[in-house]
């Protein structure tokens, strides 16, 4: 390969072919950090997941070394989970090492995190201390889902009442006792349907990246296409100019990839320290292994040269450099039927529905929108050149009919970020109220010994001086339930003090109020807000940014042209209202056609009615990606003007 | 051949002719150390073809540039019918340029996207030609350039020569006082070259507009009223000095 001849091209290529070069290299940069960043945030999901693996326990068949119970418990409000092990057989139980301990607790042994540790020395003792009395030490980090977790281990023997009792009146609130042969366990349905909505998240900000990627490498191929003719006509073969083009995409990709990936690293410790699930990350977590980040620096690089290639087809056929353009086939409609048939789907999801077949059909009906899109975009430009009066809108028009799909490009971004929008403006309700109702402890007992337990309840609020009513209030058949009422005024702290005064009242079980019920609802319903957050940035980020790349190169590919017709004195006013019509009709309709199809799709999982937040997500949305796309087109303005200022248009 | 570069002077300064359309005096250009117009004298006459001929980096270009208000000279003046326009601000040049001037170039002038008769109905619509009109009257140019079916064909779906056909019927929709043609059929091959530079200036001649085309052809200077050799930014005179 002519390694050297392209060296030289990209030294040489002066300081607007240069301007080529660093724009890819940027915008290389930008999409690696983000597509490192989403493929980093599957696998911390998992990291989280299999360090979480050892407190969901998978009963043995065989072999059993111990017995294993999870349950949580609460402090103000904060969640500890409490892992009850009691080894069966000394000698096997020496193998069964739970992560983040040297050996299985023995019997009244309790290890806390290190974060439960500090808050029980924070806390007076009678509000946390005293339910884990005299630690036996502090856990590692491999026990731990995220750094600042609250976790308890706490030793019994076999036969005592927690592990063997007939486990918690909620399962989703904990596993009863179960006889493991170790403590590997196996990931929570929690924290799997967390990955399942990390891995839609992360298909809906890498569409757009790729996009952006694209975008990115047609920009080296703009600059140097004339040069690239020159070549041609001095006789080079079609294979060393490809060979040379690509290989210098290459290289800028390469260089930009990098520095993505440096770029991603440093942002790291930041991005660790969004919450989620609870807690932020270890930054361990969020880094990608060796093996992903081979892929990405590897797959990068690869797939600008591609579109290099893709880019270059015009100039290899053409030794002039003359784009043979011809009336372009129409669109074919199926594309748009085909998002019918998807959304004709929707209506039969409802909020039951398995997360894996919304994902599907969420996935299912982006990739339609991403098809319907150039065919609405043709529809749009035949509908703008047929009525425009004006030079500008005739441009405009014509160039949307001509190509669609770059137009498409252009605007998909922020169209298909719309969708997202549209989608999850409608799904993220307010927070649930607060009901106001007084607070209570409640605890399952089975109904013959619910009386004793109450008495029992009663004694131990007393002696802890928490003024309280128990009572017991049956449930049809098999359990009661034992409620603690505190009265209206009952601070956290008196809250907290009843809970530790409860502590083993019920082997096994934790009295918990309503709102610590309702805490994982809550702390999912954070949990997608915040994941909204995210994506909807990352989308809008890459829209914008695509947006300006697409612009820039257009101006590029069409610079000979826009001189010569500013030479022949079109204003420059009329090229840039061209351009800008250009991007703004398409953006305005399709970014409100895809809101609207987002929507549609969130319907069936709507759960009352639209929200407050949703609605302002939704019109921030709208407000920014206009916006910044306006923006992105203006910033190309200067490059335009420079295009079209030189009298003498030439190969550089 | 004696030809010496010297100044033009066809005519002495004081005595503009009426029907001179376009002059230029003593117009200088340098690009850094380079000179690319070393003081040239160029006079137009009304519907009167003008052949530029001179070897490639003589300045040929830069004086095209110069007269069509594209490029500020360094010094000297640029009158179109007695009206100065090297002193005027971009913006009423680039009006003049799309009012009163054509240009045809060697190619990639037409957009890529327009139908031939929108390429050509464009300089009128700029103009505030409603669109209808202006496009009825592109149409009008297609049969007489021998573009008859050609109307509706995008830049892509033609032949070099058609295209340059096209270019020529936009230079003219406009009736403008003066085309320009910078090397207009550099990239045809020469029997079709020849055919569009007939084209371009028997059109113009028909139209009363005057011509500036820049060549290398001498046969194609054959059929212009007259040529003008440049040299290194000056006017060779055939036979020494004056004409
Ligand atoms: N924009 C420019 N920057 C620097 N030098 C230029 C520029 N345009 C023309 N020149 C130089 O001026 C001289 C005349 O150029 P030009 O008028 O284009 O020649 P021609 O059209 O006769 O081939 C040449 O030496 C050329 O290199
Ligand atoms: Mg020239």
């Amino acid at each position: 390969m002519n390694l050297d001849l392209t060296w030289r091209l990209l030294k040489g290529g002066g300081r607007r072919g240069l301007l080529g070069a660093w724009l890819t290299l940027g915008a290389v940069a930008v999409s690696t950090a983000l597509l490192l960043f989403a493929v980093a945030v599957n696998f911390a999901f998992a990291a989280r997941a299999d360090r979480g693996a050892w407190r969901n326990p998978v009963p043995a068949e065989a072999g059993a070394v111990a017995i294993e119970a999870a349950r949580f418990d609460f402090v103000g409000d904060q969640v500890i989970t409490v892992v009850d092990l009691a080894a069966l057989d000394a000698r096997a139980a020496a193998g069964a090492r739970p992560p983040g301990m040297p050996r299985l607790p023995a019997p009244g042994e309790v290890w806390l995190s290190p974060a439960l540790a500090e808050l029980a020395r924070k806390l007076p003792a009678d509000q946390l201390a005293e339910r884990y009395p005299d630690p036996a030490g502090v856990l590692g980090d491999e026990a731990l889902v995220y750094p600042g977790e609250l976790v308890a281990v706490v030793g019994h023997a076999p036969d005592a009442p927690a592990m063997t009792a007939a486990g918690t009146r909620d399962g989703a609130l904990g596993k009863g006792p179960a006889k493991v042969a170790d403590l590997t366990g196996t990931p929570s349905e929690d924290s799997e349907a967390y990955r399942a909505l990390t891995l839609v998240a992360s298909v809906l900000m890498v569409v757009p990246l790729l996009v952006f990627g694209g975008a990115a490498a047609r920009l080296t191929v703009a600059r140097r296409d004339w040069r690239l003719a020159a070549l041609r006509l001095v006789g080079a073969t079609p294979g060393q100019v490809v060979r040379m083009t690509v290989a210098e995409a290459v290289i800028v990709a390469l260089a930009g990839a990098l520095l993505g990936a440096a770029a991603y690293a440093a942002a790291a410790p930041l991005l660790a320290g969004i919450p989620i699930a609870g807690g932020s990350w270890f930054v361990s977590d969020v880094l990608p292994g060796p093996l992903p980040l081979a892929a990405v620096l590897a797959g990068v690089p690869l797939l600008v040269g591609l579109s290099a290639v893709v880019g270059l087809r015009r100039v290899v056929v053409s030794p002039l450099g003359v784009a043979k353009r011809e009336t372009p086939p129409a669109m074919r409609f199926v594309r748009v039927l085909a998002l019918f048939a998807v959304l004709a789907a929707f209506p039969l999801l409802t909020r039951g529905t398995s997360i894996g077949i919304v994902a599907v059909a969420l996935g299912l009906a982006f990739l339609c929108v991403n098809l319907a899109g150039p065919w609405v975009v043709s529809l749009i430009g035949r509908i703008t050149a047929g009525s425009a009066r004006r030079p500008a809108g005739l441009l405009a028009g014509r160039r949307l009919v001509d190509d669609p799909r770059s137009a498409w490009r252009t605007v998909s971004g922020v169209a298909l970020t719309g969708f997202v929008a549209g989608f999850i403006g409608l799904l993220s309700p307010s927070a649930f109220a607060g009901d106001g109702e007084p607070p209570q402890l409640l605890v399952s007992a089975p109904a013959g010994q619910a009386e004793a337990v109450a008495g029992q309840a009663r004694d131990r609020l007393r002696a802890a001086g928490v003024r309280a009513t128990v009572r017991v209030s049956r449930r049809g058949t098999g359990d009661a339930l034992v409620a603690t009422a505190l009265g209206s005024y009952a601070d956290p702290a008196t809250i907290d003090r009843a809970r530790t005064a409860l502590t083993g009242l019920m082997p096994g079980r934790t009295p918990t109020t309503r709102a610590d019920d309702e805490r994982f609802a809550t702390q999912l319903l954070a949990d997608i807000r915040m994941g909204t957050t995210v994506v909807l940035s990352v989308s809008f980020l890459v829209a914008i940014a695509s947006a300006g790349i697409t612009a820039a190169s257009s101006i590029l590919d069409r610079r000979q042209t826009y001189a010569l017709l500013r030479l022949a004195g079109t204003p420059l006013e009329v090229l840039d209202r061209a351009r800008r019509a250009e991007t703004l009709v398409p953006l305005t309709v399709m970014g409100g056609g895809a809101i609207l199809v987002g929507v549609f799709c969130a319907m069936p999982f709507m759960i009352g009615g639209m929200s407050v937040a949703g609605a302002i997500t939704l019109g921030a949305c709208v407000v920014v990606g206009f916006g910044g796309v306006v923006g992105a087109g203006a910033l190309s303005r200067p490059l335009l003007r420079s295009v079209t200022a030189d009298p003498a248009p030439r190969p550089d | 051949m004696d030809s010496r570069p010297i100044r033009q002077a066809r005519h002495p300064a004081n005595l503009e002719a009426m029907n001179d359309v376009l002059v230029g005096r003593a117009l200088t250009k340098r690009f850094g150390q380079t000179v690319a117009l070393g003081g040239v004298d160029i006079t137009i006459g009304a519907a009167e073809a003008v052949a530029i001929m001179g070897p490639s980096g003589s300045g040929k270009s830069t004086l095209l540039h110069c007269l069509a208000g594209i490029m500020k000279p360094d010094g000297g003046e640029v009158s179109l019918l007695g009206r100065r326009i090297d002193t005027m601000r971009e913006r009423e040049r680039s009006a003049l340029r799309r009012t009163r001037f054509g240009f045809v170039f060697q190619f990639g002038q037409l957009l890529p996207e327009l139908p031939a008769e929108e390429n050509v109905a464009l300089p009128l619509m700029l103009g505030g030609v409603p669109r209808t009109q202006a496009v009825r009257q592109a149409r009008e140019w297609f049969a007489p350039l021998g573009l008859h079916t050609m109307e509706t064909r995008r830049p892509g779906e033609l032949s070099g020569g058609q295209a340059q056909r096209v270019a020529i019927a936009r230079a003219l929709v406009s009736r403008p006082a003066v085309v320009f043609a910078d090397e207009p059929t550099g990239a045809l091959d020469q029997r079709t070259g020849h055919d569009t530079m007939r084209l371009l200036v028997e059109a113009t001649r028909h139209n009363g507009a005057s011509l500036i085309v820049v060549t290398h052809d001498q046969n194609v200077a054959s059929w212009c009223d007259r040529t003008v050799e440049v040299r290194d930014g000056l006017l060779l005179v055939p036979g020494g000095v004056g004409a």
